[in-house]
């Protein structure tokens, strides 16, 4: 078999990435941040995958977290808070060429930006999600987030949060066409790459709920976890995460887990007393919205510009007697 | 089976059997001629196997044709039988059960309707042929009949031309496969120039907004739209602009490059270009693809070679351009070079595919050449030889027989060609290959389709469908598929598996008939392609009928004939089963002739089977030769086991006997040990789990020469003396993830070690 003389040249060109390719502005996390782990799991898998920066684009929110695309020297969007999701879309509707990563924070994505992650699991577009859960929003210092667990004092729960936390691994798998949901964990960097590689090889979207550690305000919170690996719980299949034989020796609490039961799925993500880390479900054959609904046409700029001009000459407030309007109509 | 009077025998007693008779017998088998009034001529008559009796009106039966070429096929189904379609109608209109009933019945009855319009010759679109069905049937329904059947015709859920299994449809069927994949291939061509061309001119219109030419107050009052146009001075705003405009626009060269690419992808002719689009124009009309000759289509190729290559090259650049990976360094040189030989295959895959239809019976050796030449010339070409004849006599003249010769010689040469996509079948079966045939045209290299019509046999009185049905039943025409991209070796190339019943010689079907006593009697016989050649009167010659008072147990059927050793057929004859037009059951004594051509039919059937992997000799013998071997090692364990048995008898009687010690398996040596021992000792160095860091940068800010991060962007010592045990120690304090061993102090000296190492304890 041959290939195309094209796809030569491309080859015969390939570019190859150490992590500094991908490096953009310097960190601006505190020391010892899980943020940073989440970066250079991302970082690996660029250069691994052989990535082109200019293929990629992150986009995010508002938050620690959401500085992410600041320190990836490829193409990204710091976007508005909650509203990763519709931005990411709009463009990997426009570019579904492109590879679309989305991070976002629990505060991000689980409170005001709750509604666009609800439907933003049911387009299922083609989008590699990572929520930096540190149960805080850490940027505006310590105020409880959705995910914080009840009793968490904070500066809006002094007394310590009133409610029941929300797990966000349960909600993503009981909204419709959820088609890959993963938990990880920022302390076990190999298993992090892996489940994150494995988000990204999914086509749909990829939902990873990282839960990462903010030493500035909740030092203490995860230390039994990371003091106690049985407390941990490393779910594993051939179809999943494989642990290398140091891993397996580390973290000895493993269960196999087939990625494709969902009920099992929902039943493990609901166990509060350890933290399951691996791929709960995986669904490849959930079509994508951008594949239902892309017209796969290049918008050529002429037809871009009409789509424009309707669209603001919607909002237009027109004088009375103006003949453009007529124009437009 | 239906459509005929029930298959009865002749009814005679069976007399005895003298001598005179089977001496006749015997002499017509191995001469061909008659003496004696026993055995009648055929010639004349007119006889079918009797297998094939049931089959006497097909528009009776519902079986794959006639199809309808679909137009527009979404999903490949390019060919649906109008059985298929009818039975998707049902579903939509008929309600399940009783109540359903009636509307289905009359459905089926204008299916039927149709079927006998299209056997006697009507042509058309399925919706028109369905009106004039209802039309004909309302003469005896009455108008409520018509009006239901055409509402069922505006459930048509495809619409296509109708064609029967005559001698066209080899040719119109791949015809029409052809053009559904051509208008697939021009889907993904113009997505792929399209991407390309806007790819390309949004470069130069990048460019544009970027350049001086872009500031221009009427570019910039452009861009600003009619209503708001009088609220700017472009002016002003043009000299503000400028300020920042960059010297340099699009250097000349790649200008020149992205301009050219533009200008060869839009003058392309080898699509028609798609309706309605503004990118591309073709200049002239698209190029034509198909054709009647090899030769014809090897000379249109290389007049278009030269403009193929030159699109190739323009896409790749465009390709590179797009991706703003073109390296005048590089790249200039490789397409300065760029020619014919840079081609691939895939490249080539990108354009139509030629069409030759041919036939087989104008194939003489010289046009049998070219299309082999064709064939083994990587050209994207698809090559349909449709055989009229099979049984066509043999060029060395009559008592030759060369049946199936032609198209068995060019498939097996082109087999030989290694990369060709081979499809070989009968119009009977080809409704049911339609995925094959599919399978070949989309095949990103040369195909041949080698069909047998069954139309053109003018001896024969069996309709084409019969005709070439009974071709591939009777191992005269094979039915095979080689398939290059199924993978690399034989096994998944090569395919016999749509034959009836290919793991045997001969299918073996049953027989039912009545006998003289109207008793039902069922036989199972085997179709040979004895059954098929009788069918053909040019052939009559070499049978002979024997009344049945004649029937002897000398006349055994012919595959059992042929499956004796030559030397133990003494007087045996070999006899076909055949009916009359009225059904009547003969025997027919076959000539020895014959009977060569016969037993070479079934060794190339063997051949094909060998390939096929069924009754493969190589692999018979290997595993005669595996077996032979597992039995001995076998029997050689046995023996020992039998042996060891023995022996430990012996051992336990002697009570005391001292222990046998083999050199090496004691205790280990002082050498060994120590090694073992050092292996285990921990060192006092420093270490990190680096595999576990979680780049937390603690240990980089506290001494960032001695902790340093790896390609992975994880931490290691990377200078153990640029440091302290006092900076080992705090920063194995603060590491969240518990990876920094900090080991012992190297420097003795180093002050406050005391506390340093109690410290340093819980992280060893
Ligand atoms: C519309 C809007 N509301 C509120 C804020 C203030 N704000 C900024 S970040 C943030 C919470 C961030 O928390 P999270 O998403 O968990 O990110 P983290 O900082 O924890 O990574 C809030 C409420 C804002 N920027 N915009
Ligand atoms: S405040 Fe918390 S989440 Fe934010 S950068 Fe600091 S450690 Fe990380
Ligand atoms: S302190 Fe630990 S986790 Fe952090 S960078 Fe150093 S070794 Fe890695
Ligand atoms: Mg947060």
């Amino acid at each position: 078999m041959t290939i195309p003389v094209t796809q030569c040249l491309m080859r015969f060109d390939e570019e190859h990435h150490s992590l500094e390719d991908y490096q953009g502005g310097v960190q601006r996390w505190c020391n010892g941040c899980g943020d940073n782990a989440i970066l250079t799991a991302v970082q690996r898998l660029c250069r691994d995958e052989g990535l082109s920066p200019e293929r990629m684009v992150f986009v995010s929110g508002i938050g620690c977290s959401s500085r992410f695309p600041h320190y990836m020297s490829t193409y990204g969007f710091h976007g508005i808070h909650g509203r990763a999701f519709p931005i990411a879309e709009g463009v990997k509707m426009a570019r579904p060429d492109l590879h679309v990563f989305v991070n976002t924070g629990d505060g991000d994505c689980c409170s005001i930006g709750a509604a666009h992650w609800i439907h933003a699991i049911r387009y299922n577009m083609n989008l590699t999600v990572l929520l930096h859960d540190n149960f805080v929003y850490g940027l505006t210092k310590k105020q409880a987030s959705p995910t914080s667990p009840k009793g968490l004092k904070s500066n809006t729960t002094p007394r310590g949060a009133d409610l029941e936390a929300l797990n966000p691994i349960s909600v993503t798998l009981g909204v419709q066409n959820a088609s890959f949901v993963a938990q990880a964990v920022d302390w076990i960097p190999e298993v992090l790459y892996d489940i994150v590689a494995a988000a990204y090889r999914h086509k749909g979207f990829s939902f990873v709920r990282i839960i990462q550690r903010c030493p500035e305000f909740l030092p203490k919170m995860l230390e039994p976890w990371l003091q106690d690996p049985s407390k941990t719980l490393l779910l594993t299949h051939e179809n999943g995460v494989q642990l290398s034989p140091d891993m397996a020796r580390i973290y000895k609490n493993q269960r196999e887990h087939d990625p494709l039961d969902i009920d099992r799925a929902r039943e493990i993500a609901s166990s509060d007393d350890v933290i399951p880390v691996g791929i709960l479900y995986r669904n490849p054959d959930i079509p994508c919205y951008e594949d239902l609904r892309g017209s796969g046409q290049p918008r050529p700029a002429e037809r871009i510009r009409a789509g424009l001009e309707a669209e603001l000459d919607a909002f237009t407030v027109w004088p009375d007697d103006s003949t453009a309007k007529h124009a437009a109509a | 089976m239906t459509g005929g009077p029930p298959l009865t025998c002749e009814s005679q007693t069976i007399g005895p059997e003298p001598a005179a008779t089977l001496q006749g017998q015997a002499v017509f088998h191995l001469t061909g001629s008659r003496s004696g009034d026993e055995l009648e001529s055929i010639e004349g008559g007119t006889f079918r196997p009797a297998l094939l009796a049931g089959y006497r009106d097909l528009s009776r039966l519902r079986y794959d044709y006639p199809v309808v070429l679909v137009e527009s096929a979404a999903d490949g189904a390019f060919v649906r039988s109008l059985s298929s379609i009818v039975d998707d109608v049902l579903q939509e209109v008929a309600p399940p059960g009783m109540e359903g009933e009636r509307l289905r019945r009359q459905v089926l009855r204008l299916e039927c309707e149709l079927r006998s319009l299209v056997r006697d010759g009507a042509k058309g679109m399925l919706s028109d042929l369905w009106e004039k069905a209802a039309a004909s049937l309302a003469v005896d329904g009455g108008e409520s009949v018509e009006q239901i059947l055409s509402h069922t015709g505006a459930r048509l859920s495809v619409d296509g031309e109708v064609i029967d299994c005559d001698h066209e449809v080899p040719s119109r069927l791949v015809a029409h496969a052809w053009r559904t994949t051509q208008q697939q291939k021009a889907r993904r061509f113009h997505d792929e120039v399209n991407r390309l061309l806007q790819a390309l001119s949004d470069i130069l219109r990048a460019a544009f907004i970027h350049s001086e030419g872009g500031r221009r107050p009427e570019s910039l009052q452009a861009g600003v739209g009619d209503l708001h146009r009088d609220d700017f001075d472009f002016d002003v705003m043009s000299r503000l602009l400028g300020k920042s405009a960059p010297a340099d626009e699009l250097p000349v060269a790649r200008r020149e490059r992205i301009e050219w690419a533009i200008d060869v992808l839009k003058r392309q002719r080898f699509f028609e270009p798609p309706v309605g689009t503004s990118l591309v124009q073709a200049a002239e009309l698209p190029y034509e693809y198909r054709f009647s000759s090899c030769a014809e289509t090897m000379t249109a190729f290389g007049e278009r070679l030269s403009e193929l290559v030159e699109f190739v090259k323009a896409m790749s650049m465009a390709a590179l351009e797009a991706d703003g990976r073109y390296l005048e360094a590089k790249h200039d040189p490789f397409f300065d070079a760029f020619g014919e030989h840079a081609l691939t295959l895939e490249d080539l895959a990108l354009f139509p595919d030629y069409l030759v239809c041919i036939d087989a019976g104008d194939t003489d050796a010289a046009e049998s050449a070219v299309v082999t030449e064709v064939l083994s010339s990587d050209l994207p070409v698809k090559v349909l030889v449709q055989t009229e004849d099979v049984l066509e006599e043999s060029s060395l003249g009559a008592g030759h027989f060369g049946f199936g010769m032609r198209s068995m010689q060019l498939a097996s040469t082109v087999m030989g060609l290694h990369d060709v996509f081979i499809l070989q079948t009968t119009s009977s079966n080809l409704y049911q290959l339609r995925g094959q045939l599919l399978t070949g045209l989309e095949y990103a290299g040369p195909a041949l389709f080698s069909i047998f019509s069954g139309s053109a046999s003018p001896a024969s009185d069996l309709p084409p469908y019969l005709t070439s049905a009974a071709a591939m039943e009777s191992r005269a025409f094979v039915a095979f598929t080689y398939d290059p991209a199924a993978g690399p070796d034989l096994a998944s190339r090569f395919s016999l598996e749509d034959n009836p019943q290919p793991e045997f010689d001969w299918p073996i079907e049953d027989l039912e008939y009545a006998d003289e006593a109207l008793q039902r009697v069922k036989e199972q016989v085997a179709f040979t392609i004895v059954d098929f050649i009788v069918c053909d009167r040019r052939y009559a010659r070499h049978f002979a009928r024997i009344p049945r008072s004649q029937w002897n147990e000398n006349m055994i059927p012919v595959d059992e004939w042929l499956s004796l050793d030559p030397s133990d057929v003494g007087q045996r004859v070999p006899h076909v089963n055949v009916v009359d037009e009225h059904n009547v059951l003969y025997r027919l004594i076959v000539d020895a002739k014959l009977m060569q051509a016969a037993r070479r039919c079934r060794e190339i059937w063997h051949g094909l089977q060998e390939l096929g992997g069924i009754h493969n000799s190589h692999a018979e013998r290997l595993l005669a030769r595996e077996k032979a071997a597992w039995e001995e090692e076998k029997q050689r364990e046995l023996e020992s086991l039998r042996a060891e048995a023995a022996a430990t008898a012996v051992v336990e009687g002697a009570v005391g006997a001292p222990q046998v010690t083999v050199a090496g398996e004691g205790a280990p040596g002082p050498e060994l040990a120590v090694e073992e021992a050092a292996e285990e000792a921990p060192s006092d160095d420093p270490w990190i789990e680096t595999k576990r860091c979680s780049t937390c940068n603690e240990c980089t800010l506290i001494n960032d020469r001695m902790f340093a991060y790896d390609e992975n962007k994880q931490a290691y010592f990377k200078d153990l003396d640029a440091g302290t045990f006092r900076e080992i120690v705090e920063a194995a304090e603060v590491c969240q993830v518990a990876v920094i061993h900090p080991g012992k102090p190297r420097n003795p000296n180093e002050p406050g070690l005391e506390e340093l190492i109690e410290r340093a304890k819980p992280f060893q």
